[in-house]
């Protein structure tokens, strides 16, 4: 029995003029993106701004910002589900599709830093279940189909509805959405979990690490799942923020204030409390007097630090903490956008923490490799420097294009919007919910 | 079982570079890379001592050493642990060596390792005579290479090239399983470290400080293994110059050198130096 209610809308029914152009801008992206990728995978690696030293760079600190990223949706959209709740309904399904254009991204990010791409069945005919590497890979991957999936499993009965050939041959009938919604209550109770190891071991393959400083540090795993929350969140609100505007998506502001509020609580947790309770026994072991302890314990070493704590944590926490201020929609929009930007440096910090100095620097120090010209001797470095090239910075905008192409389209082809069935008449219908749904 | 290790001897290494030289010859190192260097423990620059100068009749304080760095083929090797693809592994014999075809370039054993003895093709590696001066396999832009304690010598009975090449006879290459072998000897009477011990590597290289060795016995290319006749110097009598025993091995590679090299320093003599 097909259905002619609808349930729920596309927010971008066709591309105008203006989404033409977006969608041709990321295409051109990307395409500049591959170009240079193509450039690097012939050139080497050399055409990067990482070397012997310091050996990860853009890339790796972009996978962590983005596995971090896509957490957001899944979560909001989950963890209701899983605890019988219609909060946050309206967000459940942009939610997902910026997860999994996130997870995408996170896992593209991964081709371009591998020295020989076209090795990597290896993982599968040669893996070796000690590395977190092996671990990560699986469940990037896991994690990547489990929201594609879950966006499916949201979406299918409507795209059914609507003859939509993403419907993939499912029909739309009463007791189809009926059982859908258990499978939807048994796939957040698997995503939750999930959710919560892709963090968790993303975290440790910098934490298991004993040689690079500030990385081995038990405190890792559970500050990647507070990033995850913190920036998930930011980028949820933010895009659909966007979205709302550019599309005929509507969010609830009840929601979004109270989305708001939760990113506060996030952030609080995040930047100040686990930054504190990170910093604190380092800065009391390290130092004797009390004001050299509270110096140590509350000054940072790096821009990155003050990018990150400030920009990306003081400004948002107090702009969300305060009552009158936190309903504007711009407030919780620059907040999130800040924390975003704010977590970015958080990444870039923590690689940078485990590159900036070797742990042997006696003199000449290390060979750092490529790139040898025989013009200079100075092949050696005994602390790691790095600046990322234009071809890094290409490639990873190229990545990134294709995660905004994958919102992009979501849009367009996969009905966004959910919609209470009572007043499903009109494509463009209501604002208002009903709880019972 | 045997477990490959190397005791290098900090009283008796010159700095000459030698190691790391014959290194980039033996194994085709490319260009801008090392995959054994010799650091200097003393000042900011290479071949500077740290400390003061003796002025105004006051002591000087001035104090350098070397320190040969190379992949310290660790027991508990981190490297081997984080490889996604098993591409890097622990060999039988101890050795920590890498799958060239197995590599996919993530460098995550390069994170991984705490003495930075790891280097990356970051592009096609260039080598002076263009095929290089070794006889190994080559490695392709886009993996990672390292120290193999010349594995493909050793397969074949010799030191690694290191070994036979240091002028002063600093480095001691055996079985650390075998406890007659020289560098299990050296390791229980000399005062010996190892690198960043606190980070539980167990690493198989081990420095000599303090009081010198008479370092490696044999003056040939052969491992003291494959030498016949092992007892002279094994069981150095009464503390006494260690005698040579280049000849009796069958080792003849050094030629006529294996006469001139005959006495090494005083075994046990002015240790303080």
């Amino acid at each position: 029995m097909s259905r002619e209610t609808a349930t729920s809308r596309f927010v971008v029914p066709e591309f105008g003029s203006a989404g033409k152009l977006w969608v041709g801008f990321l295409a051109a992206v990307v395409l500049v993106g591959v170009a240079a990728w193509a450039y690097q995978l012939t050139t080497g690696l050399v055409v990067t701004g990482m070397r012997n030293v310091f050996s990860w760079g853009l890339y790796i600190m972009m996978f962590v910002l983005f596995v971090g990223l896509s957490a957001g949706g899944l979560i909001i959209s989950s963890a209701p589900k899983f605890f019988h709740s219609h909060r946050y309904e309206g967000f459940a399904r942009l939610g997902v599709l910026v997860s999994l254009a996130c997870i995408t991204v996170a896992g593209l990010l991964i081709l371009p830093d591998i020295g020989r791409p076209e090795r990597l069945y290896q993982f599968f005919t040669s893996p070796d279940f000690r590395s977190p590497m092996v671990w990560d890979f699986g469940i990037v991957i896991l994690y990547g189909a489990l929201n594609l999936w879950y966006l499916w499993l949201l979406t299918r009965r409507d795209l059914a509805a609507r003859g939509s050939r993403l419907a993939l041959g499912v029909e739309d009938t009463d007791a189809g959405r009926e059982r859908d919604r258990t499978l939807m209550f048994w796939t957040a109770a698997v995503a939750l979990p999930t959710a919560v190891a892709l963090h968790s071991v993303t975290g440790w393959i910098f934490a298991t690490q004993i040689g690079r400083g500030d990385w081995f540090s038990p405190l890792v795993a559970p500050v990647f799942i507070a990033k995850a929350l913190v920036s998930g969140l930011g980028l949820l609100l933010v895009v659909s923020i966007l979205v709302s505007r550019f599309t005929r998506f509507s969010v609830d502001r009840e929601e979004l204030t109270s989305l708001g509020k939760v990113l506060g609580i996030f952030l609080a947790f995040h930047v100040v409390y686990l930054l504190a309770a990170e910093r604190l026994p380092h800065a009391w072991a390290d130092h004797f007097g009390f004001w050299a302890i509270t110096e140590s314990f509350l000054i940072g070493e790096s821009a990155y630090f003050w990018l990150w704590t400030v920009v990306g944590g003081a400004v948002p926490l107090v702009m969300l903490a305060l009552p009158s201020f936190r309903k504007r929609v711009s407030v919780i929009f620059t907040a999130s956008a800040l924390a975003v930007f704010g977590t970015t440096f958080e990444g870039v910090r923590l690689v940078f923490t485990g590159y900036d100095a070797a742990n042997i620097d006696a003199a000449p120090g290390i060979s750092v490799g490529g790139e040898y010209a025989g013009v200079t001797t100075d092949i050696w470095a005994s602390a790691g420097s790095y600046t990322p090239t234009l071809v890094e910075i290409a490639v990873t905008a190229g990545v990134i294009a294709i995660g905004a192409l994958i919102v992009t389209l979501g849009l367009r082809y996969v009905p966004i919007q959910a919609e209470p069935e009572s007043t499903a008449v009109a494509t463009d219908g209501g604002e208002t919910r009903r709880e019972d749904r | 079982m045997t477990n490959y290790g190397l005791v290098i001897d900090q009283e008796r290494c010159i700095g000459c570079h030698a190691c790391a030289v014959t290194c980039k010859q033996e194994n085709n190192v490319g260009l801008g890379q090392y995959w054994n260097r010799v650091l200097t423990e003393g000042g900011d620059k290479m071949d500077t001592p740290a400390g003061t100068y003796p002025e105004n009749g006051e002591d000087g304080t001035l104090e350098m050493s070397y320190q040969p760095t190379a992949c310290q083929h660790c027991d508990n090797a981190p490297c081997v642990k984080v490889c996604p693809v098993n591409a890097t592994y622990t060999r039988e014999d101890g050795i920590v060596e890498i799958d060239y075809d197995k590599c996919i370039g993530c460098r995550y054993c390069m994170a991984a390792c705490p003495y930075n003895a790891r280097v990356f093709n970051w592009d096609e590696p260039q080598t002076v005579p263009e095929d290089g001066t070794g006889d190994v396999p080559a490695r392709p832009q886009g993996v990672v290479e390292k120290c193999t304690f010349c594995s493909h010598r050793v397969e074949e009975g010799l030191d690694p090239a290191c070994v036979v090449n240091c002028p002063a006879d600093a480095r001691i290459f055996g079985d650390l399983d075998n406890e007659e072998s020289t560098v299990s000897k050296y390791i229980k009477k000399y005062q010996t470290t190892r690198l960043l011990e606190d980070r539980g590597t167990d690493p198989k290289t081990y420095y000599i400080r303090g009081e010198m060795s008479p370092g490696r016995p044999q003056t040939s290319d052969k491992m003291e293994s494959e030498l016949d006749d092992v007892s002279v110097w094994s069981e150095p009598k009464d503390n006494g110059p260690v005698e040579e025993s280049g000849g009796s091995g069958g080792g003849g590679s050094h030629g006529s050198l294996s006469n001139d090299a005959l006495p090494h320093v005083p075994a046990f003599e002015g240790g303080d130096d």
